[in-house]
């Protein structure tokens, strides 16, 4: 009944507002129903969407369930991927029936997923947000836009192309040129980066076309966040005395810093599900850790593609439901990074009204 | 009215465009089979398709997906023609029932290698030495076991790279044979399959199908490979070594037509009725040791408009006046199959059948 009352602040139009209220007052069960039945029409076709991610997930865990019983935890932390004999008949162990010899241990797995994503976040990581600084501070507001086009333009490519031009191009390159030549400088000084230089297929090699793609992410980020870092702030530190870097780095990039964590999840989690341009250049390593940095690796995403027809030679069906197994550990693994990546940059504007200055 | 008028125009375009293509579709209804699997049997299907459309009303599609894949394909209907170079194992008979094993042709392996002033002689090689480099025991290629059968050569103190196939391979499949029957330790460990678990030897290189095989060892120094003979023309212009393998006779031999022949006529006798059987590592003192028969792996039951162009293919791909005829099998470095066995392929083709209801 408060709705009778006329709020005596508010500027109304005389009359029509008024009018309207009053006939909001007269809420008519046929208006509570229309409403009711339209929210339940949205709600439902909006829901497809989460429901559809739950029901990914819920299948992927139903099929590789057997996987996951026969498996067990030792799975995660054991390096023997081992379809067993093929062409020899199939025994029963426990109730499921296997291939005599199979049995299924992904730790290197894990490992190349990890270092590959890692290196590649250190490699991308210091680029864009150097690119970030340098849009946002030294370009001006009318060139910025196309400029930043072309960075963005980048993460355009498809995988699988950068993949062919990593196979083609940057392996021959890598292989006769850098990494000797890194073997014989800093391999000295530092280990991983010593050893035999390899054939350009490994970590390295996986890890800069990760970060090529994962580069226009993150300066695309950074850089609308520096832009809205308030103009005051800015002068303010410009006139106590500070040089431009030290103003943008010292003073602009510390509010950021929420921005900076949320771009760098959103960047793990593209990295993480790459699959086409790792398996051309990863060198699809099988059952060994990398010693060094040009070892071959290989990741989850690239595995489950390389894998999966030889998988569908075992004629119990195990060997498909052990890479189900590993696509539901990266799915599990792939929305739980992007969910807190989403999570962080949701907070962020919530942030950027109250700066602080970090001196 | 304008809107009337242009939903009007779109309406009769679309009528008009519908007809047209549709009838142009209905002249040119061809049968439409796809080939896929074994990279090894590709450059084959390569050089008949073109030759065969030309005097046939079908529509062949070629692809190299490696043999796992064409038997995979095969058994879930996708293709019509899975090739593989090797057989389908007695559980898969068992699960997939009414699959057929054809042989088509029959190839070999090469063993290449790539080291730098040694790729013009052919180093000799055997199936344990083979399994000591695949398994890690046998590391640099000075290894005592690997002069002792090259007295006088000066090999180089490098490390082997083992370069493997990451797909499920029919190539795998031959060469890991080779050395389950030729080494005992190898057969207790990985054994053989279109896939096995390669034990981990540092700075080991998967590949994917034969030409990245090639790639692969082309571009890495010191490096080895199992590659399939018809990719011959491509080891040749990188320039890779070649091998003489280690027969059952204790002799050392290139694959050609002679040795291939030999091993063949040792081993086809014993070729059952379903054709499944290896012709690994066959006795006699000019047999190569790592041959085998080039299989279409075909579902019996066909849907009806395919049972007959299949099967008419198939003829023609093993009749020694057609797909079997010399200057195919030149081409790619095959053999042609053997009257007996052209006959075993004929009888399991006639059991193509379309399928009732």
């Amino acid at each position: 009944m408060a709705l009778l009352e006329v709020d005596e602040s508010a500027t109304y139009a005389p009359l029509g507002r008024v009018t309207s209220n009053v006939r909001c007052v007269q809420q008519s069960l046929e208006y509570k129903f229309q409403t009711m039945k339209f929210r339940t029409w949205l709600a439902s076709i909006a829901g497809v969407l989460p429901a559809s991610l739950m029901a990914v997930v819920l299948f992927l865990a139903v099929y590789a369930w057997p996987a996951i019983r026969f498996n067990g935890v030792r799975f995660a932390f054991e390096n023997t991927w081992n379809l067993g004999n093929l062409y020899a008949d199939p025994i029963t162990i426990a109730g499921t029936q296997i291939q005599p010899g199979a049995h299924y241990g992904i730790l290197f797995l894990i490992v190349g997923t990890l270092l590959s994503t890692l290196l590649a976040l250190l490699l991308a990581v210091p680029v864009g947000v150097g690119a970030a600084m340098f849009l946002a501070e030294k370009v001006d507001a009318r060139l910025r836009t196309w400029i930043s086009l072309f960075v963005e333009l980048l993460a355009a490519i498809p995988s699988v192309v950068l993949g062919l031009w990593g196979y083609a191009v940057l392996i021959p390159f890598l292989a006769h040129y850098l990494f000797p030549l890194l073997t014989h400088t800093i391999g000295y000084v530092i280990p991983i980066f010593g050893g035999p230089s390899g054939s350009g297929y490994g970590l390295f090699t996986s890890s800069f076309v990760l970060a090529m793609m994962i580069v226009p992410l993150i300066t695309a980020t950074v850089r609308d966040a520096l832009v809205a870092q308030p103009a005051p702030l800015r002068e303010s530190a410009l006139a106590l005395g500070a040089t431009g870097f030290e103003t943008t780095y010292h003073v602009l990039l510390p509010n950021t810093r929420k921005v900076l964590i949320g771009a760098t999840f959103l960047a793990l989690g593209r990295a993480l599900g790459e699959t086409m341009a790792v398996l051309m250049v990863s060198g699809n390593a099988l059952n060994y850790l990398p010693h060094n940095i040009y070892d071959p690796i290989s990741t989850m995403a690239a595995f489950i593609v390389s894998q999966l027809d030889s998988a569908l030679q075992d004629p119990t069906g195990m060997a498909v439901r052990t890479l189900a197994e590993i696509a539901l550990i990266l799915c599990i693994i792939s929305i739980i990074v992007n969910a807190l990546a989403r999570l962080v940059l949701q907070l962020w504007s919530g942030y950027a009204q109250r700066p602080r200055l970090a001196v | 009215m304008s809107f009337r008028t242009g939903v009007a125009c779109t309406a009769a375009f679309a009528l008009v465009a519908g007809t047209v293509l549709s009838g142009s579709a209905a002249m040119a209804a061809k049968v439409s089979l796809l080939e896929t699997g074994s990279s090894l049997l590709y450059p084959l299907f390569n050089l008949w398709v073109p030759d065969y459309q030309k005097n046939h009303e079908v529509q062949i599609t070629t692809q190299s997906t490696g043999s796992g894949t064409g038997i995979a394909q095969a058994i879930s209907g996708i293709a019509q023609i899975g090739a593989s170079d090797a057989y389908m194992s007695n559980p898969q008979m068992k699960k997939d029932k009414g699959m057929l094993n054809i042989p088509l042709a029959i190839s070999s392996q090469m063993i290449n290698y790539n080291i730098p002033g040694l790729n013009k002689q052919h180093l000799k090689l055997s199936g344990p030495v083979l399994a000591g480099i695949y398994s890690g025991t046998v590391k640099n290629w000075d290894d005592p076991a690997i002069a002792k059968l090259n007295p006088g050569v000066k090999l180089p103190h490098n490390q082997i790279v083992p370069v493997h196939r990451t797909d499920g391979s029919g190539d795998t499949f031959i060469f890991t044979q080779y050395l389950s029957f030729s080494t005992p330790s190898w057969s207790n460990s990985a054994g053989y399959g279109t896939t096995v678990s390669w034990p981990a030897v540092q700075g080991g290189i998967g590949a994917n199908g034969n030409p990245g095989m090639v790639n692969a060892t082309k571009g890495t120094p010191y490096s080895i490979a199992y590659i399939g003979i018809s990719f011959k023309n491509a080891t040749d212009s990188a320039n890779l070594g070649e091998a003489a393998l280690e027969n059952k006779d204790g002799k050392f031999v290139l694959p050609d037509a002679a040795t291939v022949s030999a091993a063949v006529n040792q081993m086809s006798a014993k070729t059952p009725a379903d054709e499944r059987i290896s012709l690994i590592f066959a006795p006699g003192p000019q047999s190569y040791p790592i041959i085998n028969y080039e299989y279409a792996i075909v579902k019996e039951q066909q849907p009806a408009q395919t049972a007959s162009a299949l099967k008419a293919f198939l003829k023609w791909g093993i009749s020694p006046t057609g797909g079997n005829a010399s200057h195919y099998m030149n081409a790619v470095g095959f053999v042609a199959l053997p009257k007996a066995i052209q006959e075993l392929s004929d009888k399991q083709i006639d059991k193509i059948k379309p399928a009732t209801g």
